[in-house]
């Protein structure tokens, strides 16, 4: 056999071992071996440890604001980053606490009617008397976790809030034994 | 015979590995959901700010070293007001086209610090009307300045306390 290989011409010997490598290399691709068990298992370690991180970082983020035409944030130089705390938002239509619609917005007032004290007075009553049952949970939650219930609130207001409001309603806010205060801003550096 | 090769594929299918391309797909869905969520968030940031507190009157017989500074910084129609317990400021008007002189406040600020540079509140006063973006500029103006020395930003009053009204 060897004798014959020797026998041959250069070419027909180059041919030859073209067709073996034809044949080898249709062997290897119908070998079934190789292509069905595709390793997954680090891609999924990997996968996971990028779903723990960004899961970690989602919640992290304290506070999640829908900004829309009703509601834009004053851009502030803070530093601080938000802490997770009751939100009270006050949008350009509706006064919310934990999301929940508390009182109508008109113009910048809220409805004299929903005011203890009428048109001047600074207690508005659904706010009080909301945030009083969430500082009721907030205390019960700070007994049997052992720690303290430091009152304190995220505020969120749109940027055109007039003062007067503002303080009317950190007054009921501070009615119901929350007396610190987080403003919400953006955080721009100009 | 036929029994032994059922017996031996049952085995070979129970140690088989598991499929784990569904829970692959499930991880893909979320990372991407995720990944859009976490590029749409806004940077937020937060203002510190307290209403006054009422406490019970410390002993009468120690007498304090300094005078208090008592600091209240009120936003009106015209422009800023400075106010302690030596009297009241001239009054830092608004800039010609009316906006209200953030950086004149800082300066003057900056030179009431250095007079009291322990002292750390500040009450804060505006105008009914005053939209609550001077607030937030107002007090970003009343927390640092920078110094011209080092170049360094210091803390002038960051301790804001709101008045009007919430007593």
């Amino acid at each position: 056999m060897a004798t014959d290989r020797g026998n041959l011409s250069p070419e027909v010997a180059a041919r030859l071992a073209g067709k073996k490598a034809i044949r080898s290399y249709a062997r290897k691709l119908s070998d079934p071996e190789d292509i069905k068990d595709l390793n997954i298992t680090p891609m999924m370690d990997m996968m996971t440890i990028i779903l723990v991180f960004l899961l970690k970082s989602f919640t992290s983020s304290a506070t999640l604001v829908n900004l829309d035409q009703n509601l834009s944030l004053p851009p502030s130089m803070t530093r601080l980053a938000p802490k997770q705390a009751v939100p009270v938002t006050i949008t350009k239509r509706v006064l919310l606490v934990e999301g929940d619609a508390v009182a109508p917005i008109n113009n910048g007032r809220i409805d004299p009617q929903l005011k203890r004290d009428g048109d001047n007075g600074y207690y508005i009553t659904p706010l009080v008397e909301i945030l009083g049952k969430v500082a009721r949970r907030e205390k019960k939650i700070a007994e049997v976790t052992g720690q303290k219930f430091d009152g304190e609130l995220t505020i969120i207001a749109d940027k055109t809030t007039p003062y007067r409001l503002l303080t009317e309603v950190l007054y009921s806010c501070g009615q119901a034994e929350y007396a610190n205060y987080r403003l919400l801003v953006l955080k721009s550096r100009e | 015979m036929r029994h032994m090769r059922a017996e031996f594929e049952e085995a070979e299918e129970e140690t088989g590995e598991i499929n784990l391309v569904p829970y692959m797909d499930i991880v893909t869905n979320i990372i991407i959901f995720l990944l859009a969520s976490v590029i749409n968030q806004v940077p937020l940031g937060t203002v510190n700010v307290s209403s006054p507190t009422f406490g019970a009157g410390g002993g009468g017989d120690s007498q304090p070293e300094k005078p208090a500074l008592n600091l209240t910084i009120t936003v009106g129609a015209t422009g800023f007001t400075l106010a302690g317990s030596g009297g009241v400021m001239p009054p830092i008007p608004k800039l010609p086209n009316g906006d209200y002189d953030y950086t004149a406040l800082t300066a003057k600020l900056t030179e009431i610090k250095k007079e009291f540079s322990d002292e750390t509140k500040a009450t804060f006063n505006a105008d009914a009307v005053t939209p609550y973006d001077t607030v937030v500029k107002t007090l970003d103006a009343m927390r640092y300045y920078k110094d011209d020395k080092d170049q360094r930003e210091k803390e002038l009053f960051p301790d804001v306390v709101f008045a009007a009204g919430i007593l």
